[in-house]
């Protein structure tokens, strides 16, 4: 998967063709960094998959038992799992719409905005990214708490009704989602922001002069144009959605109102550290690793021909 | 020729624009600086400006955009702080301005949650792994810049994919073995396993890279070590590129959340666990919690007050993570 991407590696640095034997210096520099992923990713990659063959409580004393492929049996039959990966389906398709759809609209539609106010109103939209996800739970909890919340009691004068929406399952999903846009919008917005501002203006330029009508130049030109960063940022929602959500449930929700809220991560955070099952975490670790590399892949050979458009 | 299989693309020329990240980096950011650009918003901008109009509908409705998203942003963020200023008395006042301030709410939640040794703590941790992910990554970035050598696509790689490994995967087997070590409850257990991180590599190797090769060469005709050179040609040259990355490392590190929730449960107290306690226990008390959120909020927003630029530019550079 990762040759493109390795192949403009080729010709760094000077070459050295005299020296027969390969340098020493490189590797020592990199120890350090290899040794480091190799202990705390990879080992424990591999370790997750032998232990996902295994029936272990997490407990040292106790022995594991090998259950053979009983626990990706479970991945797939247990319903709690199920619920977890419709959900984040759910958390992906908002990821999209906070990162790429929104971001993009807000960005097309203020190119008219003056340089300066538009970096004034840029640095302001990417606070809410910077916050602690620690206070980010804890202020919105209290914007949407009955009678003292500023959202609750501004829905309430509108005669809205928000009740206890964490604790309500068929609108626990949406607050989270409502946090989680809040979160990535501003990231969403400077990378797109950045990504137009990349686009040469001879280009729109030429097909204005050419008769083309803002729209239309929009459409045909600068979208494609973006399409790399905005590639960049589908890949990321889709990638790190759960992850985003993470702090969010387990702060307010979690995963509850009846695994309305939950995700796979958190099912699997919860499988480990609650229900102590790690052989079936481990097994749900392995599943999700699988799925997201193929998604991960499919992006990258897209973002291969979409690189084409480029200069 | 036997290491032609390791090293693949080793004659195909170099295409500066792509750097080898290339899907997990902005179009923006292929650009071969060594100081952080003033802002990558107005590169083009300023070129394609056409004479000003007092007034349009566009410009209106951009202005409308962009204000609504900003007040989006800024609201609760302004609240917590506002809620933080209040008089105990006056915590769930709506009035938009607190007054009269009184920093008892705050004084208040420092004492009774013990905020002071969990700002210290979580300053160290993020203090500690920043400044440790960087110097791993500034060895390794420098690695990978400076020399070809047989495996080098394939330690690429493996820095590549393991960011592609969600953390959640690796964490029982870490957690186990940070318990064997018996670092659970301490500070090096949450900083250790964050040390490697391949995105600092890899954003210190596309720095390094875009280093200017002659002055390299001549610190090695004058007789330099490849350390020396390190040390006293490459780092102070691209210190821009270091603090910047460095100030995105201490954020990401600040708002970690799960790992440190984990590790710290018992033992020396951080922000990020401490206020999750808090706030299981006693989540009703509005004033103290908002008091000691914006406390966990407010080290991040200093920073981005005095170095707006460069924060979002190593964010927009990078993607997060």
């Amino acid at each position: 998967m990762f040759t493109q991407v390795a192949a403009p590696e080729a010709a760094v640095g000077e070459p050295r063709k005299a020296h027969r034997r390969p340098p020493l210096a490189p590797y020592l520099y990199l120890l350090p960094a290899v040794a480091l992923i190799g202990l705390w990713i990879y080992r424990p990659m591999v370790e997750g998959f032998g232990l996902s063959f295994y029936d272990w409580n997490l407990l040292p004393t106790s022995p594991k038992e090998w259950v053979g492929l009983e626990n990706y049996a479970d991945v797939v039959t247990n319903p709690e799992m199920i619920a977890a990966m419709r959900n984040t389906l759910v958390y992906i398709a908002a990821g999209f719409v906070a990162a790429v759809i929104l971001p993009t609209i807000a960005v097309l539609l203020s190119r008219k905005v003056g340089t300066r106010s538009k970096s004034v109103y840029q640095g302001l939209i990417f606070v809410s990214f910077l916050i602690p996800p620690i206070a980010a739970g804890a202020v919105w909890r209290w914007m949407f708490a009955e009678d003292s919340g500023l959202l609750w009691t501004a829905a309430n004068n509108a005669g809205l009704d928000l009740g206890n929406i964490f604790r309500d399952p068929s609108t626990a999903i949406w607050a989270i989602i409502a946090i989680m846009v809040w979160q990535m919008l501003g990231f969403g917005v400077l990378v797109v922001a950045a990504g137009v501002a990349g686009i040469n203006p001879d280009y729109a330029d030429a097909a204005a002069t050419d008769g083309a009508g803002s729209w239309r130049t929009t459409m045909r030109i600068t979208v494609p144009l973006l399409s790399p960063t905005l590639l960049f940022l589908g890949l990321m929602a889709i990638l790190l959605s759960a992850q985003w959500s993470f702090p969010l449930i387990d702060l307010l929700t979690q995963g509850g109102p009846i695994n309305s809220t939950t995700n796979i991560y958190y099912l699997l955070y919860q499988l480990g550290f609650q229900s102590f099952d790690a052989g079936l975490a481990a097994a749900a670790g392995v599943v999700f690793f699988l799925l997201f590399g193929l998604v991960a892949v499919g992006f990258v050979l897209l973002s291969e021909k979409l690189n084409f458009h480029d200069n | 020729m036997t290491f032609a299989f390791a090293d693949p693309g080793v004659e195909t020329p170099r295409l500066p624009s792509k750097p080898a990240f290339g899907l997990l980096d902005t179009p923006a950011s292929s650009s071969p600086v060594v100081t952080p650009e003033p802002d990558p918003t107005d590169q083009h901008e300023r070129a394609s400006a056409r004479p000003k109009r007092r007034f349009s509908p566009g410009k209106l409705a951009g202005h409308v955009i962009l204000l609504a998203l900003a007040v989006f942003s800024i609201l609760p963020v302004y609240w917590m702080f506002a809620a933080a200023l209040r008089a105990p008395g006056d915590v769930l006042d709506q009035s938009i301005i607190p007054w009269p301030i009184s920093f008892e709410t705050f004084a208040d939640a420092w004492t009774r949650i013990g905020l002071g040794e969990m700002l210290l703590n979580t300053i160290l941790l993020s203090a500690g792994i920043a400044a440790g992910q960087m110097l791993v990554a500034l060895l390794a970035g420098y690695g990978f810049a400076m020399w070809r050598f047989p495996g080098r696509n394939v330690i690429l790689m493996l820095f590549i994919g393991s960011w592609l490994i969600p953390f959640q995967v690796t964490m029982i087997p870490n957690y186990v073995l940070i318990s064997d070590l018996g670092l659970l409850g301490t500070l090096w257990g949450v900083i250790l396993p964050n040390l490697g991180a391949a995105f600092a590599v890899l954003l210190m190797r596309q720095h390094m890279e875009s280093f200017p090769r002659e002055i390299i060469d001549a610190a090695k005709v004058d007789g330099r070590s490849s350390w020396n050179t390190l040390w006293t040609v490459v780092v102070p040259n691209v210190t821009p590129a270091i603090a910047a990355t460095t100030i995105m490392l201490f954020i990401s590190a600040w708002n970690e959340y799960l790992w440190p929730a984990l590790v710290l449960r018992t033992g020396a107290p951080v922000l990020q666990v401490g206020i999750r306690q808090f706030l299981s226990s006693e989540g009703n008390d509005w004033g103290a919690l908002m008091a000691a959120s914006a406390i966990a909020a407010l080290p991040i927003l200093l920073l981005y007050l005095f170095l707006q630029r460069y924060i979002v530019d190593a964010f927009v550079r990078s993607g997060l993570k």
